[in-house]
This record gives C-alpha cells, sequence and structure tokens, in this order.
C-alpha cells in the first residue's frame, strides 16, 4: 500500500518528518518498507534563460541555442520541437548530474559544440515521458538550483506492508487515521461539495433490487450525466501515479482516486448499456459465463454475487466490472455504484477465479459499509468539478438490514493480564479512542471499518501497540520450573544420530520432495504426488532417503569430492490410502563410496566394497545393543544388486536393506562410480530398543583360543558354519570368529577354506590345555561330519 | 695350549674386522661365541691336558671369553647405535586420518538452539511434515476464505492434505494430548509453494515454541526471545518487538535482533535498518485454544517461531539457502 507523505497531510497536520512517521507507523504495526522521494537527486541544473534559438546548419531537426545564466551564456544544441527564444528552462551545466546517473560532458553534435543541455521533466525525474523541454511557468532568477526550488516542493511514496486483518489501512486516509493517532494530532474530515444540479430525481431513472443481501448488504447507485470523457487534471494524476495507479481518464481515474483516498472500491456502469432501468443483485447459478472488462470469458464459480440489469449480469460483484456496460469515450450518463460485500463471499469468488483486483482486496479485507455514502458522494461531485458533468438528486441506498456496531466489554484487568502490565483504565481508554474507537462505561464500541477487532485480545493488541511494544515490560527470568516430560523421540533420534557421527561418517540433510522417476525407482507403490508442485524436480515425496543421498554423491563426484562416507536422518513418506495421512516414518540411510580410507603416503587407495556397508551396518546395530536381529539374504530390492544385497529382520519386521546399488540406479543419478547403501527405518528399529541394561560382571580367568581351517564346498555359506559352531562347541565356547576365508590354490575345485577363531573361558576358573583340546576335537567332529568337510592341511 | 687361544683371537679378530653390520656380526658370535662355538668347545678339550695345566688353560679361556665378548658387545652396541640412527622416523610426515565426518551446518545450528531451550526448561516434540488442513490451518484460526491463507501460499497433497506451511501445528497436537502446563518447541521441516532462489527454498526449517499455563502473559514471552538472542548471538545483542498480524494469536508480533553484521550501524545486510528480522510470535488466540480442547478463561499462553535457516544463514554469513542442501563436502567441512 503506497501513500504520499504530503497527502497524509492533507488530512493530519503533524510535523514529524517522512522517517519519522515511517517508524512510528512501522512501531505502530504498519511496516514500512520503503521511502521514495517523488525528486530523485540531481545536481548542476541551473535555471537558464534561452536567448537565441537558430536552425543547425548540419541537422533539420536540431536547435544551437544561446542559454545564459547568471554568469555566462552557453552555445547548446537542443532537440526539442518547443525550445523558444525567451524561455527559462532547467539547465544541465558541463559536470551536471541528472537522476537517472547520466553525467554531461561538452559534447560535439554534427560538428557544433555543445555545452550543456536544455532539460525536459522526464530527464530530470519528474514524469516517465516529456514531448519536449521543461519552459518554467514563471521568472526565475537565473543560475538558481532547480534541484533546490522542487526540493521544497519533494514529497515522498511511503510503501506499506499492510497485514490481512487491517483492511482499514488500505487507503490513505486510513492511514492517516493511524498518523493522527500516533502523532497526537486530529484527523480531518475529506470535503465534499456535491451539487446536484440536474432536475431529475435517481429514484426515478434506476430501481435498485437486492435478491443476495447475505453476499451484499448494502448497495447505492447514482446517476450522473452529460459526462465529458478526457484526461483527468495534472494533480490528480501525479497524486495517482505516486501511489500506483495508471491514470486512464476522468472518470476511471476519479473513482482510482476515491478508491486510493478513502478505500472505498467503486463502480461506473455507462447508464445506456443498463437494460430495463433496474439493478439486480444476486448470486451466480452453476455454468454462468461472464465476459469481463479486460475481455475474458469467465466461468462464474457458484455463489457468486453478480450485479445485473433487467437482463444480464453486468459486473461481478466487487471484482470486477462487464464488457457489456463499460464506461468508453463515447459514454455520457454514467451509472455510479458504490456498496458493501461480504468479505468471505468475494474471497471465495476471487480464489475460484483466480482474479484479485484492487477492488476485491479491500472487499476481502473488509471495506467500511458506512463508507458507502461518502465514497459515492465525494465520486460525484468529483465528477461535476472535473469532468463538468451533471448529478440526479438523491441516492438509490438499499440497505435492508444494516450492520451493527461490534461491542467489546472493557476488561482492563484482562488486558494487563495478557500484557504482564498493569495500565489504568484512564490509559487504556485514551488509547482505544486515539484510533476513533469509541469507549462507554464498560465496553468498547467498534466502528465499522475496523472488522478485526471482536475479542478483549484485539483491544489488548490495539493498547500494545499504540504505548508500543518497546515499552511493554520484558521478564528477565521465571519462577515456575515444571516437571515435564522427556522428550523422548528427540533423545532417540539423537542417539541414532550421535553412533552414526561416532563411526566417522559426514552427516547430510537432503530435500524430501523428488523427480518420480527417482521415487519410482526405490518403491513399487505410488509415491506420494504432490497436486500442484514447485516444478517435476520436486513432484513426489521421497519414498527413501537414497534419492537426495544418491544426488548430493553425484554433485560431489562431479566436483570431484571422491571419497564420500555420508548419512542422513529424516521423514520418508509411504503411498497414500486417499483418506488418511500417509505413514511418514524416520530413516536412516547410509552411501558410502571411494576410497575405505582417505588415501596417504602410507595408505594405498583401496575402494569400499561391499563389506564396508556391511561392516557399518553391523557396527551400528552392535552399538545399539541390538542383539535380536537377523541378517538375510534378500533379492526384492530392485535398486540393488541381486546376490550383494542382504537385509535387517526382527521378528517379522524388515527394518532395512543393504547392498549395492544397481548400475542403472547410479545410471539415473549420473554416477559412473560403484556406490553402497543401507537404510533403516527407526520407527521400526526403535520398537526393539533395550535402554535398561544390566552390569555383567567381566570375566575374571584367562580365555583359550584354538584356530582351525574347515575345507568345505563353496556353496556353504559362512553364517552357517559360525552358527553350527556356536550352536553345537558347548557351553565353554565363547565367541567364533571367521579369521580367514581362501579359494585357489591349493585347495581342490569346489571347495573354500574358512578358518575360524575359537575362544573358550569359563567364569569360575582357569582351564586347562587338555580340557579346551577335547571340546575343541569334539566340534571339529561334529562340523566335518554336519559338512561334509574336511580339515585344511 | 697357548697357541689354541692366540688363533682363537685372531681369527676373531681378523674376522670382526670387516663385519658391517649386526647382522654380519651373528654369525660370528655363534662361530666364537655359541652354545657350540669355538671358546664353548675348546673348554671341552681341558679333559685332554694333565692335571696341572688344567685351571692355568682354563683361566686363559675364560680371560679370552671375557675378551671376546667385550669387543662383541662394543661392536654391537655400535651396531645398534647405528641402526637407530637409521631407522629415525621423520615426525613431519602426515599420519593415517580415519574419516571424521562432522555434524551437518543446519543440524549443528538447531542443536544449539534445542539446547538453549531445553536448558529453559522447554521438551522437545515433534509432528508429521504431511499434515491434515485441520491442523495446519482451521485449528489455528485460519478459515477457508481467511485472506492470511495467501501468506503462505501451500502445497497440497488433497484439498485436505497437505505439506505443513509451518510447525505450528504441533502446537495444537501437543495440547490436544497433554495438558497445561506445556512449555515446548518443535523443530522440522515445513513447505512453501516457492520458487528456489538465493533467499528462498520450497522447504525449509522452524522451530515452534508454545508456552501453556495460568498466568502466562506478554512479558514472558519478550523475556524468553531475549534471553534466546543473548545465548545465541551474544550479550550485546538488542531484541525489538513490532505488532504484527498472524490469525493464531492476538497480539501479534515480529521481532527483530540488533544486526550482527553491523551491530546495530545499518548495513547492507540489514538494509541500513540495524535490525534483522527473525520471526513471529504473540500470545495463543482464544480459538486456537478453543480448537485444542484447552480453556481460554483458564489459560493463556505464548507461541513464537523462528527459521533455523536464517539463524544459521546469520551465524554463518551465508548468503544462498540452496547450499545447505547441495551437500559439498567443501562447503560441510567448514562447519
Amino acid at each position: 500500500m503506497k501513500v504520499t507523505y504530503r497527502w497524509l497531510k492533507e488530512f493530519v497536520d503533524f510535523k514529524e518528518t517522512p522517517q519519522e512517521i515511517a517508524n512510528l507507523l512501522t512501531e505502530a504495526g504498519l511496516e514500512v518498507e520503503e521511502i521514495i522521494p517523488l525528486v530523485k537527486p540531481f545536481d548542476g541544473v541551473v535555471v537558464g534563460k534561452v536567448l537565441e534559438v537558430q536552425k543547425h546548419p548540419n541537422a533539420d531537426k536540431l536547435s544551437v541555442c544561446k542559454v545564459q545564466t547568471n554568469e555566462e551564456t552557453y552555445q547548446v544544441i537542443c532537440g526539442a520541437p518547443n525550445v523558444a527564444a525567451g524561455q527559462f528552462v532547467p539547465f544541465a551545466m558541463v559536470g551536471a548530474r541528472l537522476p537517472n546517473g547520466m553525467k554531461i560532458k561538452k559534447a560535439k553534435i554534427r560538428g557544433v559544440e555543445s555545452f550543456g543541455m536544455i532539460c525536459s521533466k522526464e530527464e530530470l525525474g519528474l514524469e516517465h515521458h516529456s514531448d519536449g523541454i521543461w519552459a518554467f511557468e514563471r521568472e526565475l532568477s537565473l543560475g538558481e538550483d532547480v534541484y533546490s526550488i522542487l526540493k521544497d516542493e519533494q514529497d515522498w511514496i511511503i510503501d506499506i506492508a499492510i497485514t490481512p486483518n487491517r483492511g482499514d489501512c488500505l487507503s490513505v486516509y486510513g492511514i492517516a487515521r493511524e498518523v493522527a493517532a500516533l502523532t497526537g494530532n486530529p484527523l480531518k474530515e475529506i470535503t465534499i461539495d456535491l451539487k446536484e444540479q440536474l432536475p431529475e430525481k435517481t429514484a426515478d431513472i434506476i430501481k435498485i433490487n437486492i435478491h443476495d443481501a447475505d453476499g451484499c448488504p448494502r448497495y447505492a447507485g447514482r446517476v450522473i450525466r452529460n459526462v465529458k470523457i478526457g484526461p483527468s487534471p495534472g494533480w490528480m494524476q501525479k497524486k495517482l501515479e505516486a501511489v500506483g495507479f495508471r491514470p486512464i481518464n476522468n472518470i476511471v481515474d476519479i473513482t482510482n482516486y476515491v478508491l486510493a483516498e478513502l478505500g472505498h472500491p467503486l463502480h461506473a456502469f455507462d447508464l445506456k448499456q443498463i437494460k430495463g432501468q433496474q439493478i439486480n443483485v444476486r448470486a451466480s447459478k452453476p455454468g454462468d459465463l461472464f465476459v469481463t472488462l479486460d475481455d475474458k470469458e469467465r466461468k462464474l464459480p457458484e455463489n457468486t454475487v453478480m450485479i445485473c440489469d433487467a437482463e444480464r449480469p453486468v459486473a461481478i460483484g466487487g471484482i470486477m466490472g462487464g464488457q457489456n456496460s463499460e464506461v468508453s469515450d463515447q459514454t455520457t450518463d454514467i451509472l455510479l455504484e458504490s456498496a458493501y460485500f461480504k468479505p468471505e463471499r468475494i474471497a471465495m469468488a476471487s480464489k475460484k477465479l483466480g482474479l484479485s483486483t484492487d477492488a476485491s482486496q479491500r472487499f476481502e479485507r473488509g471495506a467500511d459499509p458506512e463508507n458507502v455514502i461518502r465514497a459515492i458522494n465525494y465520486a460525484a461531485a468529483l465528477m461535476e468539478q472535473l469532468a463538468g458533468a451533471q448529478v440526479a438528486k438523491g441516492i438509490v441506498d438499499v440497505y435492508p438490514q444494516p450492520l451493527q456496531q461490534k461491542k467489546i466489554p472493557l476488561n482492563v484487568e484482562k488486558i494487563n493480564k495478557i500484557l504482564g502490565t498493569d495500565f489504568d483504565q484512564k490509559t487504556i481508554r485514551q488509547k482505544l479512542e486515539s484510533i476513533q474507537l469509541k469507549v462507554e462505561a464498560d465496553q468498547v464500541i467498534v466502528p465499522t471499518f475496523r472488522h478485526d477487532l471482536s475479542l478483549v485480545e484485539d483491544l489488548a493488541e490495539e493498547v500494545a501497540r499504540l504505548v508500543n511494544y518497546s515499552n511493554l515490560p520484558a521478564k528477565k527470568y521465571t519462577t515456575t520450573f515444571y516437571e515435564m516430560p522427556v522428550s523422548e523421540l528427540e533423545n532417540r533420534l539423537q542417539y541414532f544420530r550421535n553412533e552414526m557421527l561416532s563411526l566417522g561418517l559426514q552427516e547430510i540433510f537432503t530435500q524430501s520432495m523428488v523427480r518420480r522417476a527417482e521415487a519410482q525407482a526405490f518403491t513399487e507403490d505410488e509415491p506420494l504426488a504432490i497436486k500442484n508442485p514447485v516444478s517435476d524436480d520436486m513432484a513426489v515425496m521421497r519414498p527413501s532417503l537414497f534419492t537426495g543421498m544418491l544426488k548430493a554423491v553425484s554433485h560431489n563426484l562431479n566436483r570431484n569430492n571422491k571419497d564420500l562416507h555420508f548419512f542422513e536422518i529424516g521423514r520418508i513418506f509411504g503411498s497414500f490410502d486417499g483418506i488418511n495421512l500417509p505413514d511418514q516414518p524416520y530413516s536412516l540411510g547410509v552411501v558410502i563410496t571411494g576410497n575405505r580410507q582417505l588415501p596417504g603416503w602410507n595408505v594405498p587407495e583401496q575402494a569400499v566394497d561391499f563389506y564396508d556397508i556391511k561392516g557399518y551396518l553391523e557396527t551400528f546395530l552392535g552399538k545399539l545393543f541390538l542383539d535380536n536381529y537377523q541378517i538375510i539374504l534378500y533379492d526384492k530390492a530392485g535398486y540393488m544388486v541381486k546376490g550383494q544385497t542382504i537385509a535387517v529382520k526382527i521378528k517379522e519386521d524388515l527394518i532395512g536393506v543393504c547392498g549395492k546399488f544397481t548400475e542403472e540406479v547410479c545410471h539415473a543419478f549420473e554416477i559412473e562410480k560403484e556406490v553402497f547403501g543401507f537404510e533403516l527405518n527407526l520407527d521400526l528399529l526403535q520398537k526393539y530398543l533395550v535402554f535398561d541394561r544390566k552390569y555383567q560382571p567381566v570375566p575374571r580367568f584367562p580365555y583359550s583360543e584354538r584356530d582351525v581351517a574347515f575345507l568345505v564346498d563353496k556353496d556353504v555359506l559362512a553364517a552357517e558354519v559360525v552358527e553350527f559352531v556356536q550352536k553345537n562347541g558347548g557351553f565353554l565356547l565363547k565367541s567364533v570368529e571367521i579369521f580367514d576365508v581362501y579359494q585357489g590354490p591349493n585347495i581342490p575345485q569346489g571347495k573354500r577354506s574358512l578358518g575360524l577363531r575359537l575362544r573358550y573361558q569359563s567364569a569360575e576358573r582357569t582351564l586347562s590345555d587338555k580340557e579346551v583340546d577335547q571340546y575343541f576335537q569334539q566340534i571339529i567332529n561334529k562340523t566335518i561330519k554336519h559338512f561334509s568337510a574336511s580339515l585344511r592341511n | 695350549m697357548n697357541e689354541i687361544i692366540e688363533k682363537i683371537r685372531s681369527e676373531f679378530f681378523e674376522a670382526i674386522k670387516n663385519v658391517k653390520s649386526a647382522a654380519d656380526l651373528e654369525p660370528i658370535r655363534i662361530k666364537f661365541l655359541g652354545r657350540k662355538g669355538l671358546v664353548s668347545t675348546s673348554f671341552d678339550r681341558i679333559a685332554e691336558l694333565p692335571k696341572e695345566q688344567r685351571p692355568l688353560f682354563g683361566k686363559a679361556l675364560n680371560e679370552l671369553k671375557r675378551e671376546l665378548e667385550n669387543a662383541y658387545q662394543n661392536l654391537q652396541g655400535d651396531f645398534k647405535k647405528q641402526q637407530a640412527k637409521q631407522v629415525q622416523l621423520d615426525l613431519t610426515l602426515p599420519g593415517r586420518k580415519p574419516f571424521a565426518g562432522r555434524k551437518h551446518p543446519l543440524l549443528k545450528v538447531a542443536d544449539e538452539i534445542k539446547q538453549i531451550f531445553v536448558s529453559l526448561g522447554f521438551t522437545i516434540e515433534d509432528g508429521p511434515e504431511v499434515e491434515t488442513d485441520f491442523y495446519n490451518f482451521e485449528a489455528l484460526n485460519i478459515p477457508k476464505t481467511h485472506p492470511a491463507r495467501d501468506m503462505q501460499d501451500t502445497l497440497y497433497i488433497t484439498e485436505d492434505i497437505l505439506l505443513r506451511t509451518h510447525t505450528s501445528p504441533v502446537q495444537i497436537r501437543v495440547m490436544q494430548r497433554q495438558k497445561p502446563p506445556i512449555q515446548m518447541i518443535a523443530p522440522g521441516r515445513v513447505y512453501r509453494r516457492d520458487t528456489p532462489d538465493a533467499s528462498h527454498s520450497p522447504f525449509f526449517h522452524q522451530v515452534e515454541g508454545l508456552v501453556v499455563d495460568k498466568g502466562i502473559t506478554f512479558a514472558d514471552l519478550k523475556g524468553v526471545i531475549q534471553a534466546f538472542a543473548h545465548r545465541m548471538f551474544g550479550p550485546d545483542i538488542k531484541v525489538r518487538f513490532r505488532p504484527s498480524f498472524f490469525p493464531f494469536t492476538e497480539p501479534s508480533a515480529e521481532y527483530d535482533f540488533t544486526c550482527v553484521f553491523c551491530q546495530g550501524q545499518g548495513c547492507r545486510v540489514c538494509k541500513n535498518t540495524g535490525w534483522m528480522e527473525i520471526s513471529g510470535a504473540g500470545m495463543v488466540h482464544p480459538n486456537v485454544f478453543k480448537a485444542a480442547g484447552v480453556d481460554p478463561e483458564k489459560y493463556t499462553g505464548y507461541a513464537f517461531g523462528m527459521g533455523i535457516d536464517r539463524i544459521a544463514m546469520i551465524k554463518y554469513a551465508i548468503d544462498d539457502i540452496r547450499i545447505f542442501f547441495e551437500n559439498d563436502v567443501r562447503f560441510l567441512n567448514q562447519f
């Protein structure tokens, strides 16, 4: 919302500078975004007098002029057709700097020297387009600085961000009301001097019927005849341009002027196009079509407030007029509409139409029903004054059920309780009255322009902002300590995260909206799709962290960052049944590529392989003391290489998948390196965490180890052998580790050697060699028998 | 017998003359001083001698043994010293480095924020990112036609299910399941339909705050935000509250911190205002209490929000939000 400093001064006598006004407004909740001077600074331009004008010897359209300042006379080339001897002009001397940054230099134009420039208003930043130089209307003293002269008439545009609750501030007058309260000055009334010169009565020319009083509680009309369409006066154009309206013609400009100043939208119909001398306000029916004055045919949402004549709609109420009744250059007679529409109805229609206008923005934030008459009279008076029109007598004002002013109990105690203050009733009363609220003994009457005030909390905010938030107390400490529940989820997520960090992995944080194709690589279900995505790149919600993580891998590999060991914790999104919120569990992902260890002078390059990712997985699960998990061979993850994929299972829950990404997946992310990863569903995983662990005595007696190497069929899985040995090794067998795996020379075809290290230990005594050997031999024999194995050498 | 001794001695000293390393010395030790070496075996020959010569020969042999052992040990000591010199480490060579990942900078800042509020007695709560219209809008006093819906352009799954546009829905969820007193923050990811550029991302991160109890006032809110500002950015940071509008708070405020880049003097970053806009706050609107089943006659409360991304950008002087989500290790390694 733009206003100008001088425009505000028309309604309030204040002393504050533009910056001071801006600060007051910002601190009162009307955030000033920018203060723009209308006259932009320039220098070196002085008042000069054109002494003579001669044709340029080498150019038809140029003249050679002599311009006198107080000191000297200069030869200047001028291209403007309106330059004439005797004019007082703004003369930019050599060295002058114009508002657009242009610097004036001595020049030779078509062989003739030029020492400066005679300026147009455009060149001085005073208007968008000029047809010639600016000749001052009066004599000025020669050599006087032009910027100093203009500065006395300087004005500033104050651009304010209006929050949606403050529809009353979408006008110069509305802002002026705040300025009056904030500077402690009275607010002046707008003077309306309406003559009503026509003998005929408005009521005889037009009938107004409201059939939709919900959508349109009030509708008023006036008839204006003998309008002479033409440009509006310069002062009006200048003000309109400053606050962002493009001048069009006197009628449109007048309605816009009233809109800008009072905040009340008006609409002017060409009276000749209104059939049957009547206006009917009704709600639209499904399927209605209408051509608005921007020549677009629009399908009307059901229940849109429509303004109709005897035969057809002529405007969408409160949003936009119709092409069929628009004011044109031929228009002589006007039906002027001033109405009040219900905010919710306008908001709904505007949203569904996808059409937001100056009018709709005001109506949906709440116009003032009391402004209906003021606005229409103001505009009619201006039409008399500026468009040579005559206005018919009287007004047709249909307002079947006048809106009541809201009343709020004045609860001083509650206001203080909210703000933590101890204001007395007098202070509160004085603040509320300064913004034109009526305060009676125990209640506050809210004027109809303040749609946002209805609760005592709202009054508390008004008091607070008028006192200034900075002057409200701040409590340095609180004396209350609460016993609060534990932040369980947060603690667990941090626990997982810290374990990951302790493994040396780098934490990354990737986006959760991804391409459909990227999502589909990681799920067989339909990914959760966004109805109105920002772009195709962000069309669905990630079903797996791998989408973003592989993108991060790709981004780094493309920049030659080669050794990547990443983890991420974040939500992933399940598919959608159309009704309930989808499952959105927390997930943990790890991806690795490049070297196992940072290569160095004594560390050879060694690429990661399956056992690195599995190692991370096992170590992580081990750190959680999760001893009831199972690792199973898995071939249902299409994005991982078959035969290089395992899964983690606890009871019936599949917790996650671990393996090597397929070439196709890598290719889709433009990755040419081998990448391994695992992902675990943390919501599932945390069901199985056991946090209350009990102390186990540390063994006091030494252990004995025995090594053995079995030759088994190469199809026998290591885990099977280990499991068998563990199960059958006797109660003194504490652990079984694989220390060597070998296949190749010296080993029969189709066999491989598995080296096992068995550790025996007792909690009660030191074991004798004899005893250990005995158990060791027994399990060797059993294993050989069970797997048809033999001993290696 | 003396000849034998002399022969051994001269052979020994001849042998060690050309010895260059400890390794070369070992066979010599074995030959002369080993268990089956020349000196030891010479003792065996004592029996061959007449009785009266035996002690003399024994003595001489012992002397020889001592002599040779001394010579050997001296030599060996020299070699050890030499060897020690040879294997001396070049301590300037780099060590073997394990991978040492770090926290993501955004989450590091989130940790700091959380830690500050936890130390002030807040709990940490969480809620879904895919939310219902009820929790994201309706319960927060933003009905369907409210112009405030335009303040946040929303990404929808269906008409009623959407990507939450703020962390405020967690307020409602917590109030529904827990009676006051409530003193919580809820950090998390939120979504808006914004085109990505240096200062906008269609997803970003907020921390929601909510305190509800009897007798909570705007003064408590001001105090807590001030405490946060001082802990996060230092004791000289000032906080400014300005009136604003949010449908879910009344009174509503926006709060600013002293610009950390110019200490409030005014600079390019703060557009010469001396202030950095942080976020919004206010007293919980009675309609929000009603929607969440809290009695507004009995309780008051305040709520606030803040952008984690924004605070991280201020803290680390980052001027493009998108860099957080590229995860370039050359960026991540800086924090």
